[in-house]
């Protein structure tokens, strides 16, 4: 392995992991936000809109980002809505990600035991007292695992922004490797790359998960 | 909890181990097949583009085709083996030939200096140098025309985007990594113009309307050749014979006229044709 090509390559490999993050958390950011919405939908059971959520999980989850990101980067263009490169990252991610957010804040709340529920309801809490103070932070705690791995899996989707020609980790160095053929030395800064983003949240998470333990009562 | 964290710690150090495992010498060495043993398994990979037309292409019925995939087809023929097409990008066709996935690349490969130090040129079968094309109504005459904030189309791995990313730094790139996504996306206005072989601009700009190329020829002439993977002499010397043998019966005239005649018509047969891996003004080189 070269180093001084490694060298000359870590600035490149600096600029790709800063714009897989901004795109990466904001991305997370709108997973989390549609997430929600979606829950406080379905739990509220608002009709009409719980169809529209039901049919939104299923889409979005049933196909893959890759095909998301084109839909959205080469085939609205063709009828007038025109997204920057950025934005198709964050909107494609936030919206795959929602979908796998509603269904992990789903299976939280199916972990709380419906005594629960009547029980605040017959103390006199309204339905959103309810939500907010009982079951949310019971179910923040039961799903804290599942979010955790969405967080990872939506920052790893990330490798396929090369379609929309996001110069995001991957990309940068398929397309280093391309020019001048280093392949050793850019994928081994490419695993190194991506575990300096990876594993802190990995850390962060496990640390969450064993603060969030509060809520888990009596089981 | 504990068991979390220790599993991270195992896969931190493992993916350290594969960076260490990868950057050993020892996994880059003999990745090619000899001639004898390609002929001996019956079978010869050859990497080919699937999506650029018209030289390398998937066509309508599923067979590729094109100027490149033409003479992919008759070495499978005088090697008496049958070809597994192998579809590559522009930015793999050099690690495709050092990890042995394929025999020969014959993806439209242009020689250049940096190039041959990764891989062996066979005699080239192919003129080519750089073009630029816009859309008409906001012609890229030269490079000079590109604003600050405009972006130029690229892909990556393509001599293109090397020769700008050396000689005009200051250009905006806008890469992608396949054709048929570049060509979309210079279709939707979201570049200035796209910069990629001449020959490809020139077809993009006859089967498109609307579109010319403003800038025909930049950067050097460069030529066109099949390789393959450092070191495999066997292959190579066989190539090198069988082009100047091919030579001999005009067989490169003969593709261009079956592959590139509805698109270029007659004008560019020799300009484009090398015949027998003699370029102009170097004919000993087919001795």
């Amino acid at each position: 392995m070269d180093m001084s090509v490694i060298n000359s390559y870590i600035p490149l490999y600096r600029d790709a992991l800063l714009l897989t993050l901004r795109i990466g958390w904001q991305g997370v950011f709108w997973a989390f936000i549609i997430g929600l919405g979606c829950t406080l939908i379905r739990q509220l059971r608002i009709p009409v809109l719980r169809g529209v959520v039901t049919v939104y999980v299923e889409l979005l989850r049933n196909t893959p980002l890759l095909v998301q990101l084109f839909f959205l980067y080469f085939a609205l263009p063709k009828i007038g809505i025109r997204i920057s490169a950025e934005v198709c990252g964050s909107l494609g991610l936030g919206l795959l990600g929602g979908a796998y957010m509603a269904e992990t804040f789903r299976s939280g709340l199916d972990n709380i035991a419906p005594v629960q529920e009547e029980s605040a309801l017959s103390l006199g809490m309204s339905r959103y007292q309810t939500l907010r103070y009982v079951i949310f932070p019971q179910a923040a705690s039961a799903s804290m695992a599942g979010i955790l791995a969405n967080v990872i899996f939506l920052l790893k989707e990330t490798s396929v922004f090369s379609v929309i020609s996001l110069m995001d980790l991957m990309f940068t160095a398929k397309d280093l490797i391309g020019m001048y053929a280093k392949t050793i030395e850019c994928l081994t800064l490419l695993v190194m790359f991506y575990l300096i983003m990876l594993l802190p949240v990995s850390l962060l998470g496990t640390v969450l998960e064993r603060r969030l333990r509060f809520a888990e009562f009596g089981n | 909890m504990k068991k979390i964290r220790k599993n991270t710690i195992i896969a931190a150090l493992t993916a350290l181990g594969l960076g260490a495992a990868l950057a050993s010498p020892a996994l880059a060495d003999e990745s090619f097949r000899t001639l004898d043993e390609i002929k001996e398994s019956g079978t010869i990979n050859i990497g080919v583009f699937s999506d650029k037309s018209p030289f390398g292409y998937v066509g309508e019925n599923g067979d590729y085709q094109g100027y490149d995939v033409y003479l992919a087809e008759h070495l499978g023929e005088d090697l008496g083996v049958e070809i597994n097409y192998v579809s590559t990008e522009a930015a793999n066709r050099i690690e495709y030939l050092q990890t042995g996935k394929v025999d020969i690349i014959l993806a439209n490969f242009t020689v250049t200096p940096e190039r041959a130090e990764e891989v062996d040129f066979a005699l080239p079968y192919m003129n080519v140098a750089l073009g630029v094309v816009s859309p008409e109504d906001a012609v890229i005459e030269s490079l000079d025309d590109i604003g600050e904030d405009d972006q130029v189309i690229v892909i990556s791995g393509t001599t293109a985007e090397t020769y700008l990313v050396k000689n005009n730094p200051e250009i905006k790139l806008q890469k992608y990594d396949a054709y048929a996504e570049a060509k979309t996306a210079f279709e939707n206005g979201n570049g200035v113009a796209w910069a990629n072989d001449n020959t490809e601009v020139i077809a993009f700009s006859i089967e498109n309307e609307g579109y010319v190329v403003g800038i025909p020829s930049l950067g050097s002439a460069d030529t066109i050749a099949p390789a393959v993977t450092k070191g495999n002499e066997t292959l190579l010397n066989w190539l090198n014979e069988e082009i100047v043998a091919l030579g001999e019966e005009n067989f490169f005239h003969a593709d261009y006229e079956a592959t590139l005649l509805d698109t270029y018509g007659a004008d560019y047969e020799d300009t484009l044709v090398i015949e027998g891996g003699a370029v102009a003004g170097s004919e000993t080189e087919a001795e």
